[in-house]
Parts: structure tokens; C-alpha cells; sequence
């Protein structure tokens, strides 16, 4: 199988997933108790004004011409409105999805950026004091909820020392590119510097769990590569040390830390939510919850239907660069 | 199911990992605090006391502002002053806001977390590995079907799929009874060693919440299994059971799933710990039905940061500690086992 055919299929393969997801996000209101016009109608409704609002949501059609309806309309990027405010959900959960990806990048950045040299130092100095800092850390790291840890930063960094602060975003780094572009770079830097104050902790929040998780799998995934015997061999024909380790090591041990990493994609997304309601982030999360609370099904099936599938595509992503390290993957 | 030579392995990974014997060390206590919590805890976790709110723990004190006013030549005066607030030891981890002891209401947190992480593991393990041996040990059709639903429902990850069907089903909730306090058991060994009486005679479970974790962790079982399923399948001894006329079910049950069971050990353990900060998670949010848990705890703390950081601090501590305990164990098994999986299954 070429390359181009291995993404197709691929591709291929995420559209099915999309389409279970859509199906799923769709059923979710068949499986759940209440009506769903009780979510809309005033209390005192009358029996003809319920009617209308069953009629106006298409609530009186027979399922599968509610299924095929819902699939259409998502086709042509409309997601209804929402209940409570009226508001287009498809423009509502974009406008939040930045704040979202923003922190997940950033939280990505700081994660992979320590866990891979703390990894290979761990693992190439085992049994050092180096080694034993680095694996007490992954240990504590993978065991601690990060809601909590971000609690404890605020109350270490912003309360007692007041070097960040507590919650929320000043503005968006696109926005912040825009400012320096109006306005010149002295209030750029300072738009940036007021970016990087609020998003620090919250990054440092969620990166945590991953740092230390991919910590331990290039720890464990290089002590094993090596003792593999072409380790010895580039070693016998008396390459230097460094390239024995990060030519022919790493690069074999990072082959396996991608898969996991895209499989824990949802973990980062799941704890994005989380972190979004310890800082008030005002990112999809947030949105997600006030929508369940709210019952407001618009925008709940917006949320979900965005977040199933920027999953997809971020593992098709992901399996991309892990065909492209490892041919054997098209291969096979 | 556990041969000797399994035995033997985990015994010798024992001897020589320092970690895990810290980490049975901590389960073990986790397991012991949680089934007799009416025996350790000082106070019954849920009772108020509004004149001790907000007591700090040993050894620091709390100051706040006091104003009293008194008539001094006949007009009002007030004067503002700074009092100490000082730890008492019959609550030595403080108090709340409630003035509910903090350290009881760990202690019980306990059996929150233990119950939902293991019936929680235990429901997501009967499902994925049902599903995972028929999809790996039929293959085709079948295999293909399970497996494409298995990658639609990892497209949500289990906070968010969790949250969404807890938030709309409702946070259900089982009532039942605490068997200590019911057969009469904790008041007389309490008050013999002075303790206050009247712990609750009953402890809810979270329903939705367990039925909830078990459906959003199904899959990484279901993964392992199918492919221990796919390999299994091959197997001589499977061929030889088909050739004496066993039924598919037969081989699923005393062939495959007995040899597939060391890689769904290990599993099941992380899970416990990945399922440990998923209920935290859930009810730091609100999405639980009980209140006696380490995260609603935590949520609870969290407005009274800057006067009163124990109140948020400890619970913390205890679902590290908790969590340390149960990632140390799967360490263990997995290193004494190595069943070739790593790190699978967040939270």
C-alpha cells in the first residue's frame, strides 16, 4: 500500500467514526429521560403552545425523519440555535473552541517539550539522583487530578504570591497578533506578556498528567531500546555515544509514545474541560457544562459533535506522522 | 487461574521493588480505612457544627477580623481586632466551612472512591471483555462492527461523556446501610474509646456515577481482549478443544478468557486508579450523587482559598495518595507479569 492510499483509507475510515459520533451525539436525547419540549415551554404552557414548540423542533416527525433531518442540516453547518439565548450554536461553540485549542496546544508544548528530555535523561542515567527525581515526579504527576493541582497553584502562586492571576482570559493569541499589528510592538509585547500571565497556570495544569505520563513511556521505551542488540552494534562500529542514543534510540522508543499520545488525546480534551472550570477559561468545556446544566440541547450537541471530531482528526493526524516515522505501519 | 510460577514472579518483583511494597502499603490502608471508617473517623463526617467552622489544622492557626463595640462617653466606638483562631485536637486536620471535621470527612471519602473505582472497574472489565474476546475470537464482520464502535465511543473522552450522561440522567443514588453501625457494633467500641457516638448508619453510592464509569472505560478492556482474543485463537490447544467438538462458547469461556486474564489484571488495576480521578473529577463539578467524596470536598475548599487552604488542601493529598497506591501496584503487576501494556486508559 502506498502512503497516499494508507491516508485514504485512513480518511476513510475517520468519516465512519464522524458519522457514529453525529449518531451518537443524535441518540443521546432518545436516551434520555424528560421531554425534551419541557426544556423549552414555560411552565404553564398550554397544550396547543406545546404542540407548536414539538412542531417548530421538529419534535413530531417520526425519528428516522428527525435522524435524516439532523444529518442534513449538520451537512450545511447548521446546528440549530440555542434555547436559552437565541444564539446560532455553530457560532457559538467556534467562538469558544479557540480559548479550547489554545490551551491544549499550550499544554502540549509544555508536555512534550519536558517529558522528552526528562525521559531520556531518567532512562540514560538510571539509578542517579536524576533518574529518581524524574520517575518520583511522573509517578506523582499521573496521580494527581488536575483540578486539584490547579487549585494548589492558584493558592501557592496567585493568592499567597500573587504572580499569576486567579482566573479567566484577557484575550486570545490571535488577538494579541492583531494588537501588535494596530497598535506597534510596545502594546503587542504587552498584549502578549497579558496572554502568557493568564494562560500559564492553566497550561502548567493540564500539561502536568501528560509530562509526566510520556516521561515514564520514553523512560521505559528507551531503557528497552537500549539493550536491543543494533544498540550494541552501533556502538561496536564506533559511532559516538550521542548519536547511538538520539539517532537510533529516541527515534525507535518516540514510535510507540505517538500512539499512546493520540489515544490520550481524549484524556487532554477531558481535562481541558476541566481545567476551563477551575481558571473560568471561557472555552468549550465551560460551554459544555452550562449547556447540560441548562439542558439547552443545541448547543450540547454542537459541543459534543465539535469535540468527537476534532478527535478524529487529530488522530488521523497523528497516525499521518506515525506511517510517515514507521513505514511498516502502511505495510501492513 | 494463578499459576505458581506467576506467584513466584510477583513475590520476587516484590523482594526487590521498594515501590511496590509502598504501594501495597498505601492500597492496603486505603482498603482498611475505607471498610471500617465508622471505627477510624472522630466525628460523624456529616454533622455541622457552625461555632468550630473553619478550625485550622494542628499546629496553625488562623487569624480573623473582630469587631466589638462598646459605649465610651456615650457614643458608639468600635474597635477592630485581630483574633487567633487555634486548632483544637479533637480536630486535627480542621474544620470547614460547616464546621464538619475535615479528617472524617477524608476518612469516609474513602469508601467513595474505593466503591466507584472498584465496581466502576469491574463493570467496565464484564462489558470490554465480553465484547473484546467475541469481536477478537470471531474476527470479520463482527470484529469489524465492535471495533468501529469502539472507535466512535473513544472519540469522547470518558470526563465528557461522563458528565454528559450523568448531567442528563440524573445523579441517582443508593442508600446502604453501614453493616458496623447497623449490628450495633461502632457505638460501644466508640464510646469506649471516647469518641463522640451517632456515625451515619448508612453510606450512599453514587448508582449513576458507577454505571456511568463502567460505560465511558469499557473500551480500553475491550482492546486488550480482542487482541489477546486474536492471538489465543491460534493456539494449539484451541484448535485441539474445536477438534473434540467444543462450542464457541465453551472455548471463549474456559479457553481464551482464562489465558487472557494477566494483561486485563494489569489493566484493571490502572483503571481503578484512572477511575479514582475520574469520580474525583466528577464530583469536583458537581456531577455525583453523594457528598461525602475527596472531590466535592475539594470544590467545597476552593472559595475559601485565601482564609482557609486545608479545607481544599487535604482531600487533594488523599486522592494522590490513594492513586500513588493503586499506579505502584499496577507497576508491580505489570513488571512481575509484563503483559506488554503500557500506560493505557486515562482519565
Amino acid at each position: 500500500m502506498s502512503y497516499g492510499r494508507f491516508l485514504l483509507k485512513r480518511g476513510l475510515q475517520g468519516i465512519v467514526v464522524v458519522w457514529g459520533v453525529v449518531t451518537i451525539v443524535f441518540m443521546l436525547r432518545f436516551i434520555t429521560p424528560g421531554n425534551a419540549v419541557d426544556a423549552v415551554a414555560p411552565l404553564d404552557a398550554s397544550p396547543e403552545l406545546r404542540e407548536r414548540i414539538a412542531e417548530e423542533l421538529g419534535l413530531d416527525q417520526p425519528l428516522y425523519v428527525q435522524y435524516l433531518d439532523y444529518l442534513w442540516e449538520l451537512l450545511n453547518g447548521d446546528m440549530g440555535y440555542s434555547y436559552i439565548s437565541g444564539i446560532e450554536a455553530s457560532s457559538m461553540v467556534f467562538s469558544k473552541l479557540p480559548a479550547t485549542v489554545e490551551l491544549a496546544v499550550a499544554s502540549s508544548i509544555i508536555a512534550i517539550g519536558l517529558s522528552i528530555p526528562l525521559g531520556v535523561i531518567s532512562a540514560t542515567r538510571r539509578h542517579e539522583p536524576a533518574d529518581y527525581a524524574a520517575t518520583t515526579f511522573s509517578l506523582v504527576g499521573i496521580s494527581t487530578p488536575n483540578f486539584w493541582l490547579g487549585i494548589m497553584l492558584i493558592l501557592l502562586l496567585s493568592v499567597q504570591f500573587g504572580i499569576f492571576p486567579t482566573s479567566g482570559r484577557a484575550f486570545g493569541f490571535v488577538q494579541a497578533f492583531r494588537i501588535t499589528a494596530n497598535q506597534g510592538l510596545g502594546a503587542g509585547a504587552d498584549a502578549f506578556y497579558q496572554w502568557l500571565r493568564f494562560i500559564t497556570l492553566p497550561a502548567v495544569t493540564l500539561g502536568t498528567y501528560f509530562t509526566a505520563l510520556i516521561t515514564r513511556l520514553t523512560r521505559s521505551g528507551m531503557l528497552e531500546e537500549l539493550g536491543q542488540s543494533y544498540v550494541r552494534a552501533t556502538r561496536a562500529k564506533g559511532l559516538p555515544e550521542s548519536l547511538v542514543r538520539y539517532k537510533h534510540a529516541l527515534r525507535n522508543t518516540l514510535i510507540p509514545v505517538i500512539t499512546v499520545l493520540g489515544l490520550q488525546l481524549g484524556t487532554l480534551i477531558g481535562g481541558a474541560v476541566i481545567t476551563e472550570s477551575v481558571f473560568s477559561w471561557p472555552g468549550l468545556g465551560t460551554t459544555l457544562i452550562n449547556a447540560i446544566n441548562a439542558r439547552d440541547w443545541p448547543i450540547l450537541q454542537a459541543t459534543l459533535v465539535v469535540i468527537g471530531t476534532g478527535f478524529v482528526i487529530v488522530n488521523l493526524v497523528v497516525d499521518a506522522i506515525y506511517a510517515y516515522l514507521d513505514p511498516q505501519v502502511v505495510a501492513e | 487461574m494463578i499459576s505458581p510460577r506467576t506467584l513466584r514472579n510477583l513475590r520476587k518483583e516484590l523482594r526487590s521493588s521498594a515501590l511496590a511494597k509502598i504501594g501495597i502499603v498505601l492500597v492496603l490502608a486505603m482498603i482498611l480505612v475505607a471498610a471500617f471508617a465508622p471505627f477510624i473517623a472522630l466525628h460523624n463526617p456529616t454533622n455541622q457544627d457552625l461555632d468550630e467552622n473553619t478550625l485550622p489544622p494542628m499546629g496553625f492557626s488562623r487569624t480573623t477580623e473582630e469587631t466589638t463595640s462598646e459605649m465610651v462617653n456615650g457614643s458608639l466606638q468600635l474597635t477592630n481586632e485581630t483574633v487567633y483562631v487555634n486548632a483544637t485536637a479533637s480536630h486535627p486536620l480542621g474544620t470547614n466551612s460547616l464546621g464538619q471535621d475535615v479528617y472524617s470527612r477524608a476518612v469516609y471519602g474513602a469508601r467513595t472512591s474505593m466503591m466507584v473505582g472498584v465496581l466502576g472497574t469491574v463493570l467496565a472489565a464484564i462489558l470490554g471483555v465480553s465484547v473484546g474476546l467475541v469481536a477478537g475470537f470471531y474476527r470479520g464482520r463482527i470484529d469489524d462492527a465492535l471495533m468501529r464502535f469502539a472507535d466512535v465511543s473513544l472519540a469522547f473522552p470518558s470526563l465528557v461523556l461522563a458528565i454528559a450522561l450523568i448531567g442528563l440522567w440524573g445523579r441517582a443514588a443508593v442508600d446502604v446501610p453501614d453493616p458496623f453501625v447497623v449490628f450495633g457494633l461502632v457505638d460501644p467500641v466508640r464510646s469506649a474509646l471516647g469518641l463522640p457516638t451517632g456515625m451515619p448508619d448508612s453510606f450512599v453510592l453514587p448508582g449513576t456515577v458507577i454505571v456511568v464509569v463502567g460505560l465511558v472505560n469499557w473500551v480500553w478492556f475491550a482492546r486488550i481482549a480482542r487482541g489477546e482474543a486474536l492471538s489465543i485463537r491460534e493456539e494449539e490447544y484451541v484448535k485441539a478443544a474445536r477438534a473434540l467438538g467444543a462450542s464457541d462458547a465453551r472455548i471463549i469461556g474456559r479457553h481464551v478468557l482464562p489465558n487472557a486474564t494477566t494483561p486485563i489484571l494489569v489493566l484493571a488495576t490502572i483503571q481503578v486508579a484512572a477511575i479514582i480521578l475520574l469520580e474525583s473529577s466528577l464530583s469536583f463539578l458537581g456531577f455525583s450523587g453523594t457528598t461525602l467524596s475527596w472531590g466535592f470536598d475539594i470544590s467545597q475548599g476552593r472559595g475559601y482559598l485565601s482564609t482557609a487552604w486545608w479545607i481544599a488542601t487535604i482531600p487533594g493529598i488523599a486522592i494522590v495518595l490513594a492513586v500513588i497506591g493503586v499506579n505502584l501496584v499496577g507497576d508491580w503487576l505489570r513488571d512481575a507479569l509484563d503483559p506488554g501494556i503500557e500506560g493505557e486508559g486515562g482519565v
